[in-house]
């Protein structure tokens, strides 16, 4: 009897944690590459400068881009930060931007400043957050390693996007802070003439 | 340099051939054929996310979700997560899992399930010149895991970060290495790359000095399932009568326990070696409800 009790009440365990949790396991184990395995991902494959979407990416089961991020990027440049807490690359990253004035406050209340202003920032908790997961889309099919935590898109005639996984720091494909501001500052530019 | 053409590298053969000479003589005994098809049959479902595809499902046993083709969640990546979010849900999930398999099956995914168990069984059959005398410490040592599993939440709430993933040998050897390997134009190493890599180094020395050492000393997960081997319905009935006192069972646990009188113990992992060598059938597996 005992162990039937016991039993029970861990079956129930499971059954609610699998009803509440079960998708926030799920989106953790696909966003392994943003964790910690010791190792910072390189970002080889995002060489070329803008990628347009969907045409040169598009691949079968690629999610569409939201109705509603579409829209923001049709009106301004749009930067999205992916993070979640313990991602050590994610903070390494948002820590680098707070330190060189691209951005201000914390990655779930922050904002871009300084000449970055115009820019929109949408910071999205991959674990909590209501947006729905995004991540898919800026992950090459097969690819976790090339899950980004930092993308700048923005319109022109079709969706254009640049991304990177891990810190900005000059390394192994990724930029350094100083060619982020340039990047940023080139979709302003990009924006402004042809948007 | 691998072209990726396996079909026509040496390697995987030569692997499988040995592997194929140790597994025969490892497993020759009925619950260990057994066993084997078991740790087999759990290799492949553990890594078979170009089939079953990414799963929010939580490991019953320690394997790493960062492996590249990992399908379910490392259990202490959960744990870990549920710390740093405040997430009750996460600890509920991971607590219902762990119970509802330590319930049922007590230590036993450590035996029949564990990759890492199925390395252990490999890695504790290198002969060694001198054999370590651990006696001594090796029952205190036992509660090693108990304390690396209560002090995972605190490093994780203090450190703000994936404290123990960081360092995580298992992590190290089923992920790290491997991404490194297969797409070793796709990774630099980071800042816990070499502390991590000195601990797997370790853990192996471990491993192979002493049989199912990862298990007995470090494992936080068999932390866990221990807690339920008193009341598991899968328990090890022991006939006092049929018992000779030869101790074979003693002898063959690779967990150093003193069978056959520990039957219930916590870090019994269930893998039926005592069974196998017992001449009189003293000892048998069966399902208790009372």
């Amino acid at each position: 009897m005992k162990k039937f009790i016991v039993l029970l009440i861990s079956i129930a365990f499971l059954l609610t944690g699998f009803h509440f949790a079960y998708e926030k396991s799920k989106i953790l184990n696909e966003s392994r590459c943003l964790g910690c395995i010791a190792m910072l991902p390189k970002a080889i494959s995002f060489h070329k400068f803008w990628i347009e979407y969907p045409k040169n990416f598009h691949k079968s089961g690629i999610p569409q881009i939201p109705s509603w991020l579409l829209n923001e990027s049709k009106k301004n440049v749009v930067m999205l930060f992916f993070w979640y807490k313990g991602c050590d690359p994610c903070k390494a990253q948002w820590d680098d931007m707070v330190a060189n004035n691209i951005v201000s406050g914390s990655e779930s209340n922050g904002k871009m400043t300084g000449n970055f202003s115009n820019i929109t920032l949408i910071s999205i908790d991959i674990i909590n957050d209501k947006l729905g997961n995004l991540l898919p889309i800026y992950t090459p099919k097969g690819k976790p390693s090339e899950t980004p935590t930092t993308v700048i898109l923005f319109t022109k005639n079709e969706t254009y996007w640049y991304a990177f996984s891990g810190k900005a720091d000059g390394i192994a494909g990724r930029p350094n802070i100083s060619q982020l501001k340039k990047i940023l500052n080139l979709a302003m530019e990009e924006k402004n003439v042809h948007g | 340099m691998c072209m990726g053409n396996c079909l026509t590298c040496p390697i995987p053969y030569l692997a499988i051939s040995i592997a194929s000479i140790g597994i025969k003589r490892m497993y020759s005994k009925p619950i260990q054929k057994k066993r084997l098809i078991s740790q087999l049959i759990f290799l492949f479902i553990t890594n078979a996310a170009f089939i079953f595809g990414v799963t929010g499902l939580i490991y019953g046993y320690f394997y790493c979700w960062e492996s590249p083709q990992a399908t379910m969640s490392c259990p202490i990546g959960i744990l870990e997560h549920a710390v740093l979010e405040s997430s009750i849900f996460l600890a509920i999930y991971l607590v219902g899992t762990i119970a509802v398999i330590g319930t049922i099956f007590g230590r036993a995914t450590c035996g029949w399930a564990c990759p890492i168990g199925f390395l252990q069984d490999f890695l504790g059959k290198i002969k060694l010149k001198r054999e370590i005398k651990i006696s001594k410490i090796d029952r205190r040592a036992r509660y090693l895991k108990y304390v690396i599993l209560a002090i995972i939440p605190f490093a994780v709430y203090y450190t703000a970060s994936m404290a123990y993933t960081n360092l995580c040998p298992v992590g190290g050897l089923t992920a790290t290495l491997p991404l490194l390997i297969f797409h070793y134009n796709q990774y630099t190493p980071a800042r816990f790359f070499i502390p991590k890599m000195i601990i797997l180094a370790l853990t192996i020395v471990l491993i192979i000095n002493i049989k199912r050492g990862w298990c007995r000393y470090l494992c936080p997960v068999g932390a866990m399932l221990a807690q339920f081997n008193k009341i598991s319905l899968l328990q090890l009935k022991f006939d006092e009568d049929k018992c000779l006192k030869c101790y074979n069972c003693a002898r063959v646990c690779p967990m150093g326990l003193n069978m056959p009188y520990e039957v219930k113990s916590g870090e019994c992992i269930r893998c039926g070696l005592c069974i196998d060598h017992c001449p009189t059938k003293a000892l048998k597996f069966e399902f208790k409800w009372k």
